[in-house]
C-alpha cells in the first residue's frame, strides 16, 4: 500500500528532530531583532545537543552524551552569553534589513534547501547510524545559513549564520561518522570558540569605528 | 445494544452530527476563550439559541439585490452538508458515498461553498462585505497551494488521495506518526485551518471592528433566517475542517469500526470530545497571540507553504 520504506520510530524522530533544527534556521532568516537571533541559535545548539543524546541512547554510542553534554554547555549556554554581553555595548536592536525582502528571502532559501536534498539524495550515501534523510536535512541547514551570512547586512546576523553553519556541519558529522574520535569534536567545538572570539572582536572594533553594526558601509577598500 | 445500522443511516448520521454538533463545538470555544480572558462567558448551549432567535426573525434585503442574495446561504449550506459524506466522520471504513471524492473533491466543495457565499456578499454592494470577500478571496488563493501541497504529502505517503486510507495508515504503525513529513503536513494543515476558520493569527473571531474583517465581514447584510443559515453553514465548516485534521492526520482513533448502534454513539461522543479538545488548543492560541496586520498574512501563509513544501522535500527527495 505505501510508496516506499516507512523508517522507523528511532529515524522518524532522528528526521523530525534534523527538521526542527532546519525550521529553526529558516527562523533566524525572518527575525529582525539581533537578541531573537541569538536566542534562536542557542535554541537550535540545544536541539542538536538532544539529537546527539537521541543517537546516543538510540545506536548505544556512549561517547555522544559527553559530546552532547560539551556541545549543550558552550553552543547553547557560553557563546550565546558572550554575544549577548557583547551586543549589550551596542545600542543598536534591529537587524537593518537584508538585501532581499523576508519573503524572497525565504523562498530563495527553499530553492537552496530543495538543492541540498537533490544532490545529496543524488550521492547515495548511507550511514548505519541515522538515515540518510537527516544528511540532507543538515546540508539544506549548512547551505540555508549562507543564504542568512550573505543576504544580511550586519555583523551579529553574520556571525549567528556562521555559528549557526557549525550546527550544520556538526549534524552533518553526527550523520556520516557518529563514531568519530572523541578528541575531533571537541577540537572543533574549540575552533568555533575561537571563531566567537574573532568574531567579537570584529564586531567591537567595526562598532567602535562606525557606530553601527551594519557592513552596508564597508563598500570602499580605504576609509 | 447489538442492534447494527444501515450504511445509509451511519451516512445520514455522519452528516447529522457535523450538522447539529457544530454550534456545540462553537459553544465551547466561545466559553473557554471567554473563561482564559477571565470573563464569566455565555452558555455552551448559547449558539442554539442565537440560531433558533435568528431563523424566527424577518429577512430583509437590500434594495437591487437578485435571486442569488436569497439561494447563496442555501447553496454554501449545501456544500457543507456533502463534504461529511467523504470525510471519515464516524466510522473507519469507508461508507458506500465515501468514495465519490478524495481530499482534493472535498476541498473544491468548501472552496465552491466560500465563492458563493463571497459573490453574495458582493452583490449586495455594501463596501463591508464587499471588503471582506474581496480579502477572503484574494488570501484564499495563496492558502490553496498549501492545501495542494499537503494532499500531495497524502498522495506520495498513502499512494492515493482518500482521507480514509491516510487515517488507517496513520492507525497502522506509530513509524507514521513520528516521520516528518506528517508532522510537517499536520502542522501546515492546522495553520491552513486557523487560516479558514479566521481565528487570531488572521482575525478576531468575535470582533467588531470592522476594518480587520474577513470572514465575519460577508454575511453583514444578512438578515434573519439567511443570515442563521450563513452563521450555521461557517459552523459547520469549522466542525469538517476540525474532523478533516483529526480524524485523517492527528487523531484517527475512537472512531467505530463495526456497524453497531453503541459503537456509532460512542463514535459520535468522542468526535464531539475530540472536536472540544481542539477548540480549547485553538482558544489558547486565540487568546495568547496578536492579530497580525492584514500584509502580515501572507508571512503567515508562506510559513505553512514552507512547512508543506520540507514535508514534499523530506519525503520525496529524502526517502523520509
Amino acid at each position: 500500500m505505501n510508496a516506499q520504506s516507512v523508517p522507523s520510530v528511532f529515524d522518524g524522530t532522528a528526521n523530525t528532530i534534523a527538521v526542527v533544527v532546519l525550521l529553526l534556521e529558516f527562523l533566524m532568516l525572518r527575525s529582525a531583532l539581533l537578541r531573537a537571533q541569538v536566542r534562536l541559535y542557542a535554541v537550535q545548539s540545544l536541539v542538536v545537543s538532544i539529537l546527539a543524546v537521541v543517537v546516543a541512547s538510540g545506536r548505544d554510542v556512549p561517547e555522544l552524551y559527553a559530546l552532547a553534554a560539551l556541545s549543550f554547555a558552550l553552543k547553547a549556554v557560553i557563546v550565546p552569553w558572550l554575544i549577548l554581553r557583547l551586543m549589550r555595548d551596542a545600542s543598536t536592536e534591529i537587524a537593518g534589513s537584508g538585501a532581499l525582502g523576508v519573503a524572497s528571502e525565504i523562498m530563495v532559501a527553499i530553492v537552496v534547501a530543495a538543492y541540498a536534498f537533490f544532490t545529496v539524495s543524488l550521492l547515495d550515501i548511507h550511514s548505519d547510524v541515522l538515515p540518510a534523510t537527516a544528511l540532507s536535512l543538515s546540508v539544506a541547514v549548512v547551505l540555508v545559513a549562507f543564504v542568512l551570512i550573505i543576504m544580511r547586512r550586519d555583523v551579529v546576523s553574520q556571525a549567528v549564520g556562521f555559528f549557526s553553519l557549525e550546527n550544520g556541519v556538526s549534524m552533518v558529522s553526527l550523520v556520516v561518522a557518529a563514531g568519530m574520535p572523541l578528541i575531533l569534536e571537541v577540537a572543533f567545538l574549540f575552533d568555533l570558540l575561537v571563531a566567537v572570539v574573532v568574531f567579537g572582536v570584529l564586531m567591537r572594533v567595526h562598532h567602535g569605528r562606525t557606530h553601527s553594526l551594519s557592513t552596508a558601509d564597508l563598500t570602499r577598500l580605504r576609509g | 445494544m447489538n442492534m447494527s445500522l444501515a450504511p445509509w443511516l451511519i451516512q445520514v448520521a455522519q452528516v447529522g452530527t457535523i450538522v447539529l454538533g457544530a454550534p456545540l463545538v462553537t459553544g465551547v470555544i466561545a466559553r473557554v476563550e471567554a473563561m482564559l480572558q477571565g470573563r464569566h462567558g455565555p452558555r455552551v448551549l448559547q449558539p442554539y439559541y442565537d440560531l433558533a432567535k435568528l431563523l424566527r426573525k424577518e429577512a430583509l434585503a437590500p434594495s437591487g439585490t437578485g435571486p442569488f442574495f436569497w439561494i447563496a446561504p442555501f447553496v454554501a449550506m449545501a456544500c457543507y452538508l456533502t463534504v461529511p459524506l467523504l470525510i471519515p466522520v464516524l466510522t473507519t471504513y469507508a461508507l458506500p458515498l465515501g468514495f465519490m471524492g478524495d481530499i482534493l473533491g472535498g476541498g473544491f466543495i468548501l472552496a465552491l461553498a466560500s465563492f458563493v457565499v463571497a459573490v453574495a456578499a458582493a452583490e449586495t454592494g455594501d463596501s463591508y462585505a464587499q471588503l471582506g470577500s474581496s480579502r477572503a478571496k484574494t488570501f484564499g488563493a495563496i492558502t490553496e497551494p498549501v492545501v495542494l501541497l499537503v494532499v500531495f504529502t497524502v498522495a506520495i505517503v498513502t499512494t492515493t488521495d482518500l482521507p480514509y486510507v491516510l487515517g488507517a495508515t496513520v492507525r497502522s504503525s506509530p513509524d507514521q506518526i513520528v516521520r516528518p513529513a506528517h508532522l510537517l503536513a499536520s502542522a501546515a494543515l492546522f495553520m491552513v485551518i486557523l487560516f479558514e476558520t479566521g481565528r487570531i493569527p488572521i482575525e478576531t473571531h468575535t470582533g467588531t471592528t470592522e476594518f480587520g474583517m474577513i470572514e465575519e465581514a460577508r454575511p453583514f447584510e444578512h438578515s434573519g433566517p439567511h443570515f442563521a443559515v450563513l452563521r450555521w453553514g461557517s459552523m459547520a465548516k469549522q466542525l469538517i475542517l476540525f474532523t478533516l485534521f483529526l480524524n485523517v492526520f492527528v487523531a484517527p482513533w475512537g472512531m467505530s469500526s463495526t456497524r453497531a448502534l453503541g459503537d456509532v454513539l460512542l463514535a459520535v461522543v468522542l468526535l464531539l470530545a475530540k472536536a472540544c479538545a481542539l477548540g480549547c488548543v485553538i482558544a489558547v492560541i486565540d487568546c495568547s497571540f496578536a492579530k497580525l496586520r492584514l500584509f502580515k498574512i501572507t508571512e503567515f501563509v508562506a510559513a505553512a507553504f514552507l512547512l508543506a513544501v520540507l514535508a514534499i522535500f523530506t519525503l520525496y527527495l529524502g526517502g523520509g
